[in-house]
């Protein structure tokens, strides 16, 4: 049977102390989108949930040229969505989020709950690794920051330890900001991406961040480092898209082979760089 | 005519539209148990031992069963199905044993007590292997099997149903043909996904008379069925289909109800419940069936197809109980809407440890078409005509011959042939150029049709019952299950009563008190059933025409029935309203006549006969054809393969439309679903497992995926038919899927011969072309 306990504590302190307790058998519940299918299927037994979405505050969206953008815990995808600061700043995260599930599951999912579940495929995480993102976390010790970059450990592990509660995701205010989120699935409305690519100019320099090509979302590093200070041409796509695919590592699964994601890697890599040509 | 014909809103649309309507997993019953089911681990494996001991000592369970509590073997057209494994098990999922207990929870643990003891037979998970000589046989025991005469079965194999059609001289037809090619297609099995998972409630009573609640589209099929395999009389079983959530032919027939059944019989008086999880929908309830075709055709020069060579073995699953007749369909409708001389087909049903194959939206002939469809591409491009031409010069014409020599009187093919081209412009307008460098625009066709796939014999019949104050309760066992049955026949009703819709309420799916229905399959309701209807008020009508020519001093042959009136013909003025004869004549002197207009009507199709045994021919194999012609506008990215459906042009020709805007909905029903499983759906099979037994990984279209869609139809009318109406439930699904593959092909130059064209599977195909 599926039985656990059920904790709503009312400050973030509270949350890190029960979650202490139980010693990595207590699993946080935010949108539970993730959470309760894994525990329908069998995946996951945690002995107690903790709902973090009494604590106050969580929810907040803010956004100043200074702090550039706070995600609070709690706020879901449709607030994410149709925020005008993230619209008219950071549409890429939008535009991602826009991408994850249907309506009803964006109203309860959440940008951090897409992230800490940490799945290769997670949309919002190649925006937010491309946009060198700082996850905000509330542990044992206290606050700490932890760079997006150094986030992802593993497929569906990160590098928070037992305790740890994220609280907000920051978001550098940049100046210059272009580029989009795409993503390749089997269907184009309600389905995961069968690999998904953020592909940005961030005042001045590309970030390329993919999904679904390795056990975490990843940013493309050489192919960045490769690109860094030149202008776009049609040969150095090419070249950088070869480099790129020299990062990745993909699967076979049921959604597609290991040759396929490649395929479709080399080929959102390339779209978005041209993209950022015209 | 004043109410066929009309858009009439649908009756149940309100019901439907506000959630206030019930279906069978919204009944709750008081200390009503909930059932669960231990499942087979293996395709196939000898069940050494079943111990329910620790299961039965679990507080809260009342029941538990295992296969030797239901020993009797059943099927629709082959009894070859035990409601829980005896012995062995044929399909990962089976039902082993199954469990009543207070509380879901409780099931669910008392389940896992059950201890099972496997030992691993070598599975069959190929049909072309499965009818190989040296394959593990899934049904040593088959000579034993009960089947319907039509069926041929080959025990001793895994062959469940061989059958076959001879027409004409295959050899001669071969040697004479200037051109002779072969192609290979394969269609992979997939699922319903209707929205309403399977459910069912089953209550004994203290005099064993049993009450079903089932979402199913059959309840007579049900009820007989359970009265073979549980031995009850029919009179003591009483189903009750009181909504259907989608059914698509997988409600069709018996399903869940015998697990449910002798679990009530042990717990007499409390309800059992059982409803599915959407993993068992796509493993426990019936699939579709693969399916490998191969045709060798012969053609000549000039465009006509002289000889047909077809072997289209089927993966019918672990149990054929059902899938035989879809196999017979696929046989006696082997060369499509064509008219070939020379024919010889083997469909074949073959045993695999797979999923159980059953009745889907289309029953066989999707599986058909996509491979005679390409076929008929293929053969045009050979001889350098278009695709429209090939059509034209073999599609079937009024006193042409199907496969089974059938000579055809009505067949409206040409005319949505026609329909197509004209709405699409593809012989006016050259295709336009693509926008994009990456997408290639195509542009495909495709003809199908299809016949009720029923035994001849099946039946039908209808009640009409007229109220005091000239309203009316119709009643039916044909189930809406979406297709807007109870509206059509409440329209029917309304035409030959001159009542309309508004004051008939229509009311079916109750054993006990509506009148019998075969199935609701088959596309034949509207045909089936709605003759029942027609001979059911015509019956009313010729009782009140009895009592109004006393009444009115008029003789029956000059009556009418006019705005709820009874009239004179000639004399408007000589009139009775139809409801002051709605319970009989009340005569002058107070005493009256006949009593309450009750109005019956019986319907079996005429004529139908069986095809001969050995030939597959025959006069009249069916009750009817539906024919009719889609067209596709597709874009292909050639980076990623993928294929976007811009827009489908449907013609069929259905005799008579009784309501434009529900046959309108219907088709673009069928046509999504079939564009469904042209580029998204598959239940990936590996070792006999079903890899995506979910809808994150099994995608079915969204509203997203909608293309614009040109709907048109052509009226020939079937004589024998409700105001001329035949069916095109299904038909309409027919020729989405290798229409689209026909326009991929116009576009790239490539075919991919599986089911489904993914994304993927094009890519692959450009890059072998470069």
């Amino acid at each position: 049977m599926k039985d656990f306990l059920y904790y709503k504590p009312k400050t973030i302190e509270e949350a890190c102390e029960i979650l202490t307790r139980y010693n990595g058998e207590a699993s946080i519940l935010n949108g539970g989108t993730d959470v309760i299918v894994r525990i329908h299927d069998g995946l996951n037994h945690p002995k107690a949930l903790v709902d973090i979405k009494g604590i106050s505050g969580l929810k907040t969206i803010s956004f100043s040229k200074e702090d550039g953008l706070v995600l609070g815990a709690c706020a879901n995808m449709n607030a994410v969505i149709n925020h005008k600061d993230i619209l008219e700043n950071y549409q890429i995260i939008a535009e991602a989020a826009h991408t994850v599930g249907s309506c009803q599951v964006r109203n309860r999912a959440t940008i951090i709950g897409n992230i800490t579940n940490a799945s290769p495929l997670a949309d919002t995480a190649t925006p937010l690794l491309a946009l060198d993102a700082v996850v905000e976390v509330f542990g044992v010790e206290g606050p700490r920051e932890i760079s997006i970059n150094d986030f992802f450990v593993f497929v569906r592990r990160t590098s928070l330890k037992v305790g740890d509660v994220v609280t907000a995701v920051k978001v550098p205010y940049y100046k210059e900001l272009k580029g989009s989120y795409q993503k390749h699935s089997r269907r184009d409305a309600v389905d995961l991406a069968t690999v998904c690519a953020s592909v940005l100019m961030v005042d001045g320099e590309i970030k390329i961040a993919l999904g679904s090509v390795a056990p975490t979302p990843i940013r493309c590093r050489k192919a960045e480092d490769f690109l860094r200070g030149k202008k776009l041409t049609e040969e150095l796509i090419k070249e950088a898209t070869h480099r790129a695919l020299e990062e990745v590592s993909p699967i076979s699964d049921v959604r597609a082979t290991k040759e396929y994601r490649e395929e479709i890697a080399r080929v959102l890599v390339s779209r978005g760089l041209r993209d950022l040509m015209g | 005519m004043k109410f066929v014909g009309e858009s009439v809103n649908r009756v149940d649309g309100i019901k439907k539209v506000t959630g206030s309507l019930k279906y069978v997993d919204d009944l709750k019953m008081s200390r009503m148990l909930y059932a669960a089911v231990k499942r087979s681990e293996y395709p196939h494996a000898k069940l050494l031992k079943v111990d329910i001991t620790k299961a039965e000592k679990l507080p809260g369970v009342k029941a538990v069963i295992t296969g030797k509590d239901v020993p009797n073997r059943v099927g629709l057209y082959l009894e070859d199905k035990t409601f829980l494994a005896n012995d062995k098990v044929r399909y990962r999922g089976e039902a082993i044993a199954a469990v009543a207990a207070e509380t879901h929870e409780i099931a669910q643990e008392a389940i896992k007590l059950i201890e099972v003891e496997y030992e691993e037979l070598p599975a069959v998970t190929n049909a072309l292997e499965g009818i190989k000589s040296d394959a593990p046989l899934v049904h040593p025991d088959l000579g034993d099997y009960k089947w319907g005469p039509i069926f041929f079965p080959e025990p001793g194999t895994n062959i469940s149903n061989l059958y076959k059609i001879r027409k004409g001289d295959i050899d001669k037809g071969f040697a004479e043909a200037e051109h002779v090619v072969e192609n290979q297609f394969f269609v992979p099995h997939i699922q319903h996904s209707p929205i309403e998972n399977h459910s069912v409630i089953a209550q004994m009573d203290p005099e064993e008379a049993l009450t079903i609640w089932s979402s199913c589209q059959s309840p007579f099929a049900v009820q007989k069925a359970l009265s073979v395999a549980f031995g009850l009389p029919q009179n003591k079983i009483r189903v009750i289909s009181p909504a259907v959530g989608g059914g698509f032919g997988g409600k069709a027939g018996t399903t869940l109800e015998g697990i449910v059944i002798p679990l009530a019989m042990r717990v007499k008086g409390r309800p059992v419940k059982l409803t599915y999880g959407r993993e068992d929908e796509f493993i426990n309830s019936f699939v579709r069936q693969g399916m490998h075709a191969t045709i060798k055709t012969g053609i000549n020069s000039d465009g006509k197809i002289v000889a047909v060579k077809n072997t289209f073995v089927w993966d019918g699953g672990a149990y054929t109980e059902y899938g035989v007749n879809i196999v017979r369909a696929g046989g006696y409708s082997s060369t499509g809407p064509y008219d070939i001389p020379n024919v010889w087909t083997d469909s074949v049903c073959v045993y695999t440890n797979h999923p159980v194959g059953g009745p889907y939206r289309g029953f066989g002939m999707s599986e058909i078409h996509f491979a005679i469809e390409q076929n008929m591409d293929i053969l045009a491009e050979m001889l350098g005509i278009t695709p429209i031409e090939v059509r034209r010069i073999n599609g079937l014409r009024p006193g042409g011959s199907n496969a089974t020599g059938q000579i055809v009187e009505v067949c409206g093919l040409q005319d949505c042939l026609e329909d197509v081209v004209d709405k699409l412009g593809w012989e006016r307008e050259e295709k336009k150029p693509s926008s994009k460098p990456n997408i290639y625009i195509g542009r495909g066709i495709s003809c199908g049709f299809k016949a009720p796939s029923m035994p001849n014999n099946v039946a039908s019949s209808a009640i009409i019952r007229i109220n005091e104050d000239g309203t009316c309760q119709l009643l039916v066992s044909a189930q809406d299950i979406g297709q807007g049955s109870d509206t059509t026949l409440t329209q029917i009703a309304s035409e030959v009563l001159t009542i309309p819709p508004d004051k008939i309420t229509i009311k079916t799916g109750d054993t006990d008190y509506t009148p019998y229905e075969w199935q609701t399959v088959a596309s034949r309701i509207t045909y089936c059933a709605g003759n029942a209807v027609v001979k059911a008020c015509q019956d009313a009508k010729d009782q009140l025409f009895e009592l109004a020519q006393i009444k009115l001093g008029v003789p029956k042959e000059k009556l009418i029935l006019a705005d709820e009136y009874i009239v004179a013909k000639g004399n408007e003025n000589k009139k009775v309203p139809i409801k002051e004869l709605a319970l009989g004549l009340s005569m002058e002197d107070g005493s009256g006549i006949h009593g309450p207009i009750i109005g019956r009507g019986s319907f079996i199709p005429p004529d139908v006969k069986n095809t001969d045994k050995t030939t597959g021919q025959g006069e009249k194999p069916t009750a009817f054809w539906t024919y009719g012609c889609q067209g596709a506008e597709i874009e292909v990215d050639i980076e990623t393969g993928k294929i976007k459906v811009k827009k489908v042009a449907s013609s069929f020709d259905v005799g008579k439309i009784i309501n434009p805007k529900l046959i309108e909905g219907q088709v673009e029903g069928g046509i999504l679903q079939g564009l469904g499983s042209a580029i998204l759906e598959e239940l990936i099979l590996e070792n006999g497992i079903v890899k995506n037994p979910n809808f994150v990984d099994y995608k079915i279209p969204t509203a997203d995926d909608m293309p614009e869609m040109i709907i048109s139809f052509v009226e020939n009318p079937e004589e024998t038919g409700p105001f001329g109406a035949r069916g095109v439930a299904e038909p309409c699904m027919v020729p989405t899927a290798p229409a689209i593959a026909n326009a991929l092909y116009d576009a790239l130059g490539i075919r991919v011969n599986s089911l489904p064209i993914t994304a993927e599977k094009v890519l692959k195909a450009i890059k072998e072309k470069q």
